[in-house]
């Protein structure tokens, strides 16, 4: 068997067998969009800018609430800078500690790993449907933003939300594989979580506290988060550069699992 | 013809831990060989070694062959598993599951999917996370021996079963090995495997003890007498029975060979009650054990 057919096999069943709690996630997200983006003519524009100006400039800094007088801010706010990318990096955080180390310490990857298919083929083939699952996710809440945002005449750009939502996808894919490699090397699935959901908080906060500071550019250049989102992608669409590092910091990653996961014990 | 399975000097250290302490084995083609030993002797650890899952602190190892730590897919299709603790979960059905496997192996064994559980009474349409202990067992015998492997690894392969099912187990391993797969098989109760072996390795605390055929092995341990007598014997009418404890009327001891020259011995005597029972593992690995620190 041809290695990139043992990857296709991989991949095809791990996306068959999470095919419902994908489904389930996915209206997660739609319904994210479906309670904010009508909400915005109701209460968005002067009204909502006032709420913000009352309210301390830190903490609207910190919570991206600063951006809610524009229909874009808003929708960077709410679906893209908060609820969309904590949805999406628990989904993400949680399946990357699941795919390896988390089946590995219940031992379901015992047979997997004896079968005829080089670890690094098996690794690939989970990484991809671990990306694949993320991109399927990051699509619905881009549908669901765009549909939602044109239904209630958002003033906000097809291309803006797409970009957005690329960038999301991009951010999440990030965590998601560096928590799966935290697993493949340790064959832990606590270690796992902790790496990823670590990661993912100070990368967070990390992004807030620049929003606050006054010269906050140094911490954005290294927040992962602030890669995706600083650049206001709805309105100016995708910072090429920025976006590349996150998809570095996943190739760095998959590339320390591939290294460890092919040569140590598995299921010790 | 390259031996099934070479052992030379394995040893598997888990940080200070030694698991496997100089273990050799010697595997023929074409042969049902047991693995006995009591739970944590290092069983699972050697199997899991000759499937590449671990890699091995020292020592020579081929399988048909080749290294494993080198042989790498096209030697792991050669093989077939079944794990210790098999875990099975998620939502997918045996079938789902098992035709996956085989499409791991190219299709390999799919036609043989049909057979083998409506041999075993599996029902292949429940997702396997609500089958029984002893139903995944069956898809994990299904799963390891269907490709028809040259070589099949099966690590305690009866647990689960019920004794039905063990028989219809060891049956088909029979019936694989006459169709030209070597079994290695482990346990830790050789009765249950006894049946189907033709030679067996005892492993303990990590090292291998002895190696026999079954027969022989059966023979050098004896069997367990348990006797009560209904009046007095004098103690000699037991000659030969060795490790001989006499309690009153109640005398026990182990009784090695023939066992009509027991019944000879114990004929004409008042017996209320008798009992002569295989000796479990556990007092035959012990045995073993002193023998060879003495030797």
């Amino acid at each position: 068997m041809t290695r990139i057919r043992a990857v296709t096999v991989e991949i095809a069943w791990q996306l068959g067998r999470r095919r419902r709690p994908l489904m389930l996630w996915a209206i997660g997200l739609t319904a994210v969009a479906a309670i904010y983006v009508p909400l915005y003519p109701s209460i968005g524009g002067e009204q909502m800018q006032a709420l913000v100006d009352s309210l301390p400039a830190e903490m609207t800094a910190a919570l991206g609430y600063d951006r809610l007088g524009s229909a874009a801010g808003y929708l960077t706010a709410t679906v893209f800078g908060l609820l969309g990318p904590a949805l999406m990096l628990v989904f993400g955080i949680g399946l990357g500690a699941r795919t390896v180390a988390g089946e590995e310490e219940a031992g379901e990857l015992e047979l997997a790993a004896a079968a005829p298919v080089r670890r690094d083929d098996l690794l690939a083939g989970r990484v991809i449907a671990l990306h694949t699952q993320i991109a399927v996710l990051a699509v619905v809440t881009f549908a669901a933003s765009a549909l939602l945002s044109a239904s209630v005449g958002l003033d906000v750009s097809v291309g803006g939300i797409a970009a957005a939502s690329l960038g999301l996808n991009l951010l999440v894919i990030a965590f998601a594989t560096i928590t799966l490699a935290a697993g493949a090397v340790s064959g832990r699935r606590g270690v796992a979580l902790a790496v990823g959901a670590a990661t993912a908080v100070a990368a967070f906060v990390a992004d807030a506290v620049a929003g606050m500071l006054d010269d906050g550019a140094v911490i954005e250049a290294l927040s992962p988060f602030s890669w995706y989102l600083a650049s206001d992608p709805v309105v100016n669409g995708v910072p090429l550069t920025a976006y590349a590092r996150l998809g570095v910091v996943t190739l760095i990653a998959w590339a320390v699992a591939h290294d460890r996961f092919r040569r140590r014990d598995l299921g010790v | 013809m390259t031996t099934a399975i070479t052992v030379e000097g394995l040893v598997k250290d888990y940080g200070s831990f030694r698991a496997l302490d100089g273990i050799d084995l010697a595997v023929e083609r074409g042969e049902v060989f047991g693995f006995i030993g009591p739970n944590g002797a290092g069983k699972s650890t050697t199997i899991r070694i000759l499937l590449d899952l671990l890699r091995p602190t020292a020592g020579d190892i081929r399988v048909l062959g080749e290294d494993p730590a080198t042989g790498g897919p096209a030697l792991r299709a050669r093989l077939g598993y079944l794990p210790g603790e098999l875990i099975l979960s998620g939502t997918a059905t045996g079938r789902q599951l098992l035709t996956h496997h085989a499409a791991v192996r190219g299709g390999r064994g799919r036609d043989r999917i049909a057979p083998l559980a409506e041999r075993f009474l599996l029902d292949l349409d429940r997702p396997v996370r609500a089958l029984s202990k002893g139903n995944k067992q069956k898809i994990g015998v299904v799963q390891a021996l269907m490709h028809r492997p040259d070589l099949a690894l099966l690590d305690e392969p009866t647990s689960g079963l019920d004794p039905l099912l063990q028989q219809e187990f060891l049956a088909l391993v029979r019936e694989e090995r006459d169709a030209g797969t070597t079994v290695f098989l482990s346990s830790h109760v050789l009765s249950e495997i006894e049946g189907v072996a033709d030679r067996v390795a005892l492993i303990r605390d990590g090292r291998i003890v002895v190696v026999d055929d079954v027969a022989a092995l059966r023979a050098a341990a004896g069997q367990r007498l348990d006797v009560t007598f209904s009046g007095d014997v004098p103690l000699q009418a037991l000659e030969g029975v060795e490790e001989l404890q006499v309690d009153g009327l109640h005398a026990r001891g182990i009784w090695r060979g023939d066992t009509t020259r027991l019944i000879a011995t114990l004929h004409g005597l008042p017996i209320a009650r008798l009992e002569l029972r295989d000796r479990d593992l556990e007092e035959l690995v012990l045995d073993a054990y002193r023998t060879e620190g003495t030797a």
